[in-house]
């Protein structure tokens, strides 16, 4: 199957990741070393993105997977949504110690910033509301609908508000995240990098979701007892 | 008989007659106890006075008038919005509604219901606000179109995210939780919308009007289509 | 009613809660101007199975299907055809019962809404908020509301619940008028009104 693939290619991907970042891929000329925190912050954001999206794709499969073929959609995007919590908690950390390299304070509610922040509250509200629905058999249905919710909206906070606002916001637009004076190896090392990561991604993944699995058939054997 | 079989296929007309049927009895059992509105008026006006009473009559800046103006209107509001369906769940009158008309038509009703709720909320905190604050609006037209469409916005986002609190138990603060990052943008650009017809700096072109209308439309979508699968239990 | 026929069929449903098996493959049909009753213990499904019926819960596995034999043709969305109530079917406290009987139907007779509120004795009691009423007359309110737009299946859980002697005699005589034209599902484990019953089944 392709997610072992994956797994596997995880165990070369990110040692090697590793590698390229602190040994191979030259330093910035301005930032010196301290510029190779950008192949841990790119891939982490990255991958808080893509888990989100899977989730919100996930939740979408659920609603509409009346007779449920698929078993645990529901839960399986709350799994991933939590991945995408962590990661970006981390991302969010990289980068203000990124800019307190570069811009010389560890928050200055950039663009950028404000979105993560924006995201990690909509994440955090949707985490509140599965606490609430505990136990309640509409936990899935009004879980999932919150996330499709959530992923749709965010479109408009992260690209088209700031847009719309260019007055206010340029930055936005020529992020310091997004500086093209990349020369080819250091190129090379984010790419490897942002593989590397996304692997981990499906890893830990499908690590949870076995997990997942295990519980449910436990759960089961133990009423199945009584 | 005749009439039987013009039920049965209900069209666009038996749409119309369900939301109609679903707001008249919405209005009167929300206006005849009033509570959810007592509430979020009785929470403006104490939250306006109390900031005006320790500002003690020095007029703030233009963006802290902004921010204040929209967070009041925000809590206002989300003191109120839950109620149309956690009322529902509270008094168990949900399964009487299912049962009696179509998931599109209690979805419609309800939001137009919030949307009129929220423009009462919008008709008491706004003067409200500008006499107790000092306030001076120099584009009055501009402030008052932003005023409107950025409460359209609120009531539009808060509707779905009601019904969801509504079949989670209706914990109040949950509902604010929930809302609250989701329309962070329609504040947001609401606020600076605002501060600038307070400065007098008249907008080249209508932006943030356009953002908030199209947020609206494309939120009230979104929930339109979530909203049966939320409300419908099977 | 007459000319039109209904039929209500059951197949195969099965309900389970995780891994109960609630009840496993009912098989039945009927048709309009005959009555079936659902008895059985607390518990053993009788109201999952009115709701699954009603097409307000979608059954583990099976199917219902309704269809207008007159016509020959099978119903999709049939839920205006079909008139529920039961417990949990609560009208709105802070309306009067004339008002919830408007957001019921909304085009209902007069004529047909005055002769029900007088066969269930609540003519006078229109215009009192339902917070006001008694169990009893809210139960009476109940099947007035399930049979106001005159629907050619009638699906009532438990509806003796809460009535007195008195009441449970207008109930069934009303159910036995009814059930000349209509289809008439019952939940009950009241032998008098099982008695109306053709046929039936029983749960658990």
């Amino acid at each position: 199957m392709l997610i072992r693939q994956v797994i596997k290619s995880f165990y070369i991907l990110m040692p090697l990741a590793i590698l390229m970042a602190f040994l191979w891929a030259p330093s910035a000329e301005i930032l010196g070393d301290f510029s190779r925190i950008i192949y841990f912050h790119v891939p982490l954001a990255w991958v808080s993105v893509l888990a989100f999206l899977v989730s919100g794709v996930l939740s979408a499969a659920y609603l509409f997977d009346k007779k449920q073929r698929y078993p645990w959609l529901d839960e399986k995007a709350f799994n991933s949504a939590s991945i995408g919590m962590a990661f970006a908690l981390l991302a969010v950390i990289t980068g203000s110690l990124w800019a307190k390299l570069t811009w010389g304070s560890f928050w200055n509610w950039d663009p950028r910033e404000t979105s993560i922040v924006v995201i990690l509250l909509i994440y955090i509200a949707y985490f509140s509301l599965r606490s609430a629905l505990a136990g309640n058999d509409r936990r899935g249905v009004i879980g999932s609908s919150y996330l499709i919710l959530a992923m749709m909206t965010l479109p408009f906070f992260v690209f088209l508000a700031p847009r719309i606002y260019d007055s206010l916001h340029p930055e936005t637009i020529i992020n310091a995240d997004r500086t093209p004076h990349l020369d080819d190896r250091m190129r090379m090392t984010l790419l490897i990098s942002i593989f590397a990561f996304t692997s981990l991604y499906a890893y830990i993944l499908h690590l949870m979701n076995r997990a997942l699995a295990v519980a449910k058939r436990l759960e089961e054997e133990y009423h199945a007892a009584d | 008989m005749t009439g039987m079989k013009k039920n049965c296929a209900a069209g666009g007309y038996g749409l119309v007659r369900e939301i109609l049927r679903n707001l008249s009895k919405d209005f009167s059992v929300e206006f005849r106890t009033r509570f959810a509105l007592n509430v979020s008026i009785a929470f403006a006006v104490t939250a306006t006075v109390s900031v005006s009473l320790t500002a003690g009559g020095v007029p703030f800046p233009s963006l802290v008038q902004s921010i204040l103006l929209w967070m009041i209107i925000f809590f206002s509001a989300m003191n109120g919005l839950s109620h149309i369906f956690v009322r529902e769940e509270d008094q168990a009158t949900a399964l009487f509604l299912r049962i009696t008309m179509s998931a599109d038509s209690i979805f419609i009703s309800k939001f137009i219901y919030n949307q009129s709720f929220m423009m009462i909320v919008l008709a008491v905190v706004t003067p409200l606000f500008l006499f107790f604050l000092q306030v001076k609006v120099i584009l009055i037209s501009y402030f008052v179109l932003t005023i409107l469409s950025g409460g359209l916005s609120i009531a539009a986002g808060a509707t779905i995210l009601a019904a969801m609190v509504a079949k989670a138990g209706g914990k109040g603060s949950l509902f604010s939780i929930l809302s609250f990052p989701l329309l962070l943008p329609v504040l947001w650009v609401s606020i600076f919308a605002t501060k600038n017809s307070l400065d007098g700096a008249r907008p080249a072109d209508y932006n943030s009007l356009v953002f908030l209308l199209a947020f609206s439309g494309f939120i009230s979508a979104i929930s339109f289509l979530l909203f049966r699968f939320v409300w419908i239990e099977d | 009613m007459t000319g039109v026929r209904y039929r209500i069929e059951a197949r195969g449903l099965t309900q389970r809660f995780g891994r109960n098996v609630i009840f496993k493959n009912l098989n039945f049909a009927l048709e309009t101007g005959s009555s079936f009753c659902i008895t059985g213990a607390n518990g053993s499904g009788k109201s999952t199975l009115l709701k699954i019926l009603a097409g307000i819960q979608a059954p583990s596995d099976g199917s219902v299907t309704y269809a207008d034999i007159s016509r020959g043709a099978l119903i999709k969305e049939c839920s205006s055809c079909i008139g529920y109530t039961g417990p949990l079917v609560n009208p709105y406290d802070d309306l009067t019962a004339l008002e919830n009987i408007y957001f019921a139907s909304g085009r209902a007779e007069k004529s047909r809404i005055d002769s029900l509120l007088k066969c269930f004795h609540l003519t006078g009691h229109e215009d009192k908020k339902i917070r006001h009423y008694s169990s009893g007359m809210k139960q009476r309110l109940r099947i007035i509301l399930a049979d106001l737009n005159d629907p050619p299946i009638l699906i009532l859980d438990e509806p003796g619940t809460n009535l007195d002697e008195s009441g449970r005699r207008i109930l069934r005589s009303y159910l036995d008028s009814v059930s000349v034209e209509k289809a008439v599902i019952l939940a009950t484990n009241d032998r008098d009104e099982e008695k109306l019953c053709g046929r039936g089944i029983r749960l658990g």
